[in-house]
């Protein structure tokens, strides 16, 4: 049997077929793809309170989407900043007993950004504020490509190897990792991906690896699901 | 103690939400917040990934509304108002199969409950409107069977056969929404055991000798009244030795 790996999802009115703005749950399909491609099992975990799921989970992927609520890392909202409350209490709930139980998490996006919440850190809420500049995303639906850099001998420098290319789109950004370590950084300073070596496999990155299935990162995870 | 776990099968296909129009993997709010009211907790099963091993982590399964099934599983040819989803076909069928060879608590909705009709080796009406010589059956494109001003439409009485699942779970009679153009001729190996009085549509199929393998031809979860979801998850929650958590 493949390893169970659930994937966050968003709750947003969608329009498709005969229907217009039907409040759906769903998650764009490169997600699940690159759990499939990778050799994992896929079910998409709509928002809710109940964290028992994780009984059956053997890993998770925490999913992109709006910006976190800046309640849950201590501020006041920024005036470009866009929340889902109900989604971000959902998945706080989920990531804290996720990482009780050490149950395997790929962090993407947002999903980087809830894990350096739940581990005491913060965002800046518009990064072109703060660094001057749209190269992390730089116009809709465009995806800025960066070469990162990884810190030697971390575990994202181990899963990346030589190709350091990343596809970022997002506007806010991690300002303090909190308990997580910072093991890779944009040109500009940016943090990248954050790790936590204490537990068996907690990753995060600020970019996109489910757009090309990149199965070094969807791989590790599910490797580490496995065991 | 957990909450049942029930699989949804969902949607895989290009939708359009905020700025993005996107493939994605897919579900209508209604059938998540239906299995959460009555205490399961949903997942969703999008139809991209082949394999039948996610059904050894669920305790219940249901199947949900969507497109027409291909006739071509039962060996007929395809009627021009049939639209058919060769993905979800090909891997809800699949499911069914193995669900009912596992005896896995399940629900059929509309097109789910189709689904158990072409696997019991049935078959369909492919246009209802050609067979009963009305439309009431099927709302307006894209509005809601229960809203306001579609009462005309999409609203019928439905009966039960004493002795039945269906008449233990609803009574002799009630009233349910509609939203199909295609029904269940021969329900194969289920049994019919709910009609639309009217006509004599088929609304429910059952088959007593499975923990619970019901299929409704409405759409319960866009109402308040989700007796049929509520069965599921106590099968399930039986099955699994669990109980529902009902939400406060």
């Amino acid at each position: 049997m493949r390893p169970i790996i659930g994937i966050t999802t968003y709750v947003e009115p969608a329009t498709w077929g005969v229907w217009r703005d039907l409040p759906t749950t769903l998650v764009p399909h490169d997600y699940t793809e690159a759990v499939t491609q990778a050799g994992g099992r896929p079910v998409l975990i709509p928002p809710h309170d109940d964290t028992d799921v994780l009984d059956v989970l053997d890993g998770l992927v925490l999913t992109g989407g709006p910006d976190l609520t800046p309640e849950l890392y201590g501020a006041e909202p920024g005036p470009l900043t866009v929340t889902h409350p109900d989604r971000d209490r959902a998945e706080m709930l989920l990531v804290r007993r996720a990482l009780d139980r050490d149950v395997p998490l790929l962090g993407i996006c947002r999903g980087m950004q809830l894990l350096v919440a739940a581990a005491g850190g913060s965002l800046h809420q518009h990064l072109p504020d703060v660094l001057g500049h749209e190269k992390h995303r730089p116009a809709p639906g465009v995806y800025g490509e960066h070469d990162a850099s990884f810190v030697p001998g971390s575990r994202i420098a181990g899963l990346m190897g030589d190709d350091l290319a990343i596809r970022c789109f997002h506007h806010q950004g991690v300002a303090d990792a909190g308990k997580l370590t910072v093991t890779g950084r944009a040109e500009d300073g940016l943090a990248e991906a954050v790790e936590d070596p204490d537990r068996r496999f907690v990753l995060g990155v600020q970019w996109h690896p489910e757009v090309v299935r990149d199965e070094r990162l969807f791989g590790a995870l599910i490797e580490a699901a496995r065991q | 103690m957990r909450r049942p776990l029930i699989g949804m099968t969902a949607y895989a296909q290009q939708v359009q939400y905020n700025s993005n129009d996107l493939v994605a993997g897919m579900l209508p709010m209604t059938y998540v917040r239906a299995v959460h009211a009555v205490g399961g907790r949903a997942v969703l099963i999008t139809p991209d990934d082949p394999g039948t091993d996610v059904l050894d982590s669920l305790d219940g399964i249901v199947f949900c509304g969507g497109n027409d099934i291909d006739p071509a599983y039962w060996g007929a040819e395809r009627h021009p108002e049939t639209e058919v989803d060769k993905e979800r076909d090909e891997s809800e069928i699949m499911l069914m199969r193995a669900a009912l060879e596992a005896d896995l608590p399940l629900l059929g909705v509309c097109r789910g409950m189709q689904v158990m009709a072409v696997v019991g080796g049935g078959s369909l009406h492919q246009h209802l409107p050609d067979v009963i010589g009305h439309e009431r059956h099927r709302a307006a494109a894209g509005t809601d069977p229960l809203a306001a001003d579609a009462s005309a439409y999409g609203r019928h009485d439905l009966i039960t056969e004493p002795g039945s699942i269906a008449r233990d779970l609803l009574g002799s009679h009630t009233v349910v929404n509609s939203f199909h153009h295609q029904a269940v001729d021969d329900p194969g190996s289920f049994t019919a055991t709910g009609w639309c009085p009217d006509d004599r549509v088929i609304e429910i199929i059952e088959d007593p000798s499975y923990a619970y393998a019901l299929g409704v031809q409405w759409h319960p979860e866009r109402t308040r009244d989700l007796r049929v979801f509520a069965a599921l998850v106590e099968a399930a929650a039986k099955r699994s030795g669990l109980k529902p958590a009902f939400a406060a």
